[in-house]
């Protein structure tokens, strides 16, 4: 068990090339602690969005070293690559990404399907997770019957299925109003609590400050990397 | 176990998809549907035509026969040689040497003499060819004793005085109906009716008449009592010896075999002629393939249309799908996985659409054979053929759709608005 689930050294990211290249991100060194919360903030343009896909696997940076969870992870093939999102990293997004067609049950049933858990424990466990988020009865019911704080919270037992090293969320509360957005953050606060690693991207200052320390990007780089509050 | 649970489940949820865009996944297996209907009823209808044509035979008392009558020997219009002229022609010699060259390959065989002469009875006095026959002749030509016996090896052997009927003839001679045991004169001789034989039937359409009506006015008594009471030939002449070979394969041995034991019998002349009905059969069989090589290009045509209507289909449809692969692949799918989910929607889709043109195959080849007044014959083989070339091309045509999908990078595939 290592301590630390993030750590990067000199990641870069550049897209295009021939002249027109843009980089994103220009050498981010980053280290997450277990049970840390971190808010990642910063300007649109600033690469926290890069930085995120890059941190969730689902990107590769151009240069630079990635240990996520102890394991190096820049170089991966395609196929690595997605084993480690399935088993190390859970995703919550801003618009929810739930399948549309399938019933809650299966959404947070799919990580555990594609890590080869039998029928009966997939069940069993996403069951368990409904019940961590708060949301047991709703197993049978489509997405679209759900409001938008009960999606997130859907969102939230399927990144959670496969007990990943590190929760990442994109602008969880950005699609719900004040108070069910409140009540999310207050989901990923008692998370974190219970010893999950969470990591926050949000442009919205107020909900950075619920977090344990804020890691402000800006033009690709870090910015202010506070000293550890935890 | 994990492997068919997930198979299971991708099975699921390529049936959820299907039936939540139904009209769009009808139009898909539209091609494979016409494509299977066309092969299977392509087959079925060809299969059908030549088990019928083939069931005529088998009335007949099957294909697999070899038929040696008698032949001139003398070619050209030259004047027969001492030789030829004292040759007796076909023998029932002929017969028992030719069944003993291969005891193993001959199942049955027969012999004929034919002639014609006045046959009466109280109810009727008619000129008739009457048949000689001995050995099997009966079973190998399909004909059943309805009433009665058939000749028993004594009969033959001892000329007895006796006759089977075929149905016409019963009906002419004997229109009251009891036949058996009534006397009838043939020639000079009086015969006693021992059997009666079932009517045989068969028309090429139900409206058509009895192509084997011929075959019911058949007058039999034993060759030998032919031979010598209507002809008074002591040398047992026959005009036709048939061979019954089961295996086709070794018909051609066989003939060969035949036709050098029937020349050492016949003082090296070659006054018969072998005619080899299986050879008829084949020609005709491969005639029948030949249509159903035509089916199958209509078919194999009809679905590669339908495949390449179906990439089109899929290619537009992924457009709207490719969220859904991101989402996938954000939490754990690979793109091998996302590879299996679209063949398997592909190939699900096949099948389901393989089961309608079964039905519609099934219908089309019934209709067709009503018309045509055939028996409807369906192998099971066409169902295979027609299965198996719409799961190739489903599968074949998925192939490109589905690597797109694969192919998609998780991070662009999430952003894709």
């Amino acid at each position: 068990m290592t301590t630390r689930i993030i750590e990067t050294a000199g990641l870069t990211k550049v897209f295009g090339g021939n002249g027109m290249a843009v980089h994103a991100l220009r050498g981010i060194d980053l280290t997450v602690g277990r049970g840390e919360f971190v808010a990642l903030v910063g300007p649109s343009g600033s690469g926290k969005s890069t930085l995120m896909s890059i941190l969730g696997c689902l990107d590769s940076p151009t240069d630079g070293s990635y240990l996520l969870d102890g394991e190096a992870v820049q170089g991966l093939s395609g196929a690595a690559l997605a084993r480690i999102r399935n088993e190390k990293v859970g995703f919550v997004f801003q618009n929810y990404n739930l399948l549309p067609k399938a019933n809650v049950l299966r959404n947070v049933e799919l990580p555990l399907l594609y890590a080869g858990l039998p029928r009966k424990e997939r069940k069993a466990r996403a069951l368990e997770m409904l019940e961590k988020v708060g949301i047991p009865e709703k197993a049978n019911v489509l997405p679209a019957k759900l409001s938008g704080g009960q999606r997130q919270r859907v969102a939230v037992a399927r990144a959670l299925a496969n007990r990943p090293a590190l929760l990442l969320a994109d602008e969880p509360t950005g699609a719900l109003d004040s108070r069910t957005g409140g009540e999310v953050l207050e989901l990923f606060a008692e998370l974190n609590r219970q010893g999950n690693t969470v990591v926050l991207v949000t442009h919205d200052p107020k909900i950075a400050s619920l977090a344990s320390r804020r890691v402000e990007l800006s033009d690709g780089l870090v910015v202010t990397p506070e000293e550890r509050a935890a | 176990m994990i492997l068919s649970g997930a198979f299971r489940e991708r099975l699921r949820s390529a049936w959820t998809e299907i039936r939540e865009n139904l009209g769009r996944s009808v139009l898909q297996a539209l091609g494979v549907m016409l494509g299977v209907a066309s092969v299977l009823g392509g087959f079925s209808i060809s299969d059908s035509m030549r088990r019928h044509s083939e069931d005529a035979w088998l009335k007949r008392g099957g294909f697999d026969k070899l038929n040696v009558q008698q032949a001139g020997a003398i070619r050209d219009g030259t004047t027969p040689t001492a030789l030829q002229n004292a040759n007796l022609g076909l023998r029932k010699l002929d017969a028992t040497d030719g069944e003993q060259t291969s005891d193993k390959t001959v199942q049955a065989f027969s012999v004929e003499r034919f002639a014609k002469v006045r046959v009466r009875s109280p109810f009727a006095d008619r000129d008739r060819d009457i048949r000689g026959i001995a050995a099997d002749y009966l079973p190998m030509n399909g004909y059943e004793v309805e009433k009665g016996r058939a000749f028993g090896a004594e009969d033959i052997e001892k000329a007895a005085p006796v006759a089977i009927l075929g149905a016409e003839a019963v009906s002419v001679f004997f229109p009251t109906g009891e036949a058996v045991g009534q006397v009838i004169r043939v020639g000079d001789t009086p015969v006693t009716v021992i059997g009666v034989l079932k009517e045989k039937v068969f028309r090429w359409r139900e409206s058509e008449p009895n192509v084997f009506a011929w075959r019911n006015r058949i007058i039999a008594l034993p060759a030998t009592l032919v031979s010598k009471r209507m002809q008074g030939d002591p040398h047992q002449r026959v005009d036709r010896v048939v061979f019954k070979v089961p295996n086709l394969g070794l018909m051609d041995l066989f003939a060969k075999g035949l036709t050098s034991v029937l020349k050492g019998n016949h003082r090296q002349q070659e006054d018969f002629r072998l005619d080899d009905l299986a050879a008829r059969v084949k020609k005709n069989r491969s005639q029948g393939e030949i249509y159903n090589m035509v089916f199958m290009l209509s078919g194999i045509l009809s679905l590669i249309g339908g495949g390449m209507v179906n990439v089109n289909i899929q290619l537009a449809s992924l457009k709207e799908r490719v969220r859904e692969v991101g989402v996938k692949m954000a939490i754990g799918a690979s793109g091998r996985e996302v590879f299996k989910e679209f063949m398997t929607e592909a190939l699900l889709l096949t099948s389901l659409g393989g089961v309608v043109g079964f039905v519609l195959g099934a219908a089309f080849s019934k209709v067709i054979t009503k018309l045509l007044e055939v028996p409807l014959w369906m192998d099971p083989l066409s169902f295979l053929w027609a299965f198996a070339l719409a799961l190739v091309f489903g599968f074949v045509f998925a192939i490109y759709p589905a690597w797109k999908a694969a192919r998609l990078s998780p991070m662009e595939a999430l952003r894709y608005e």
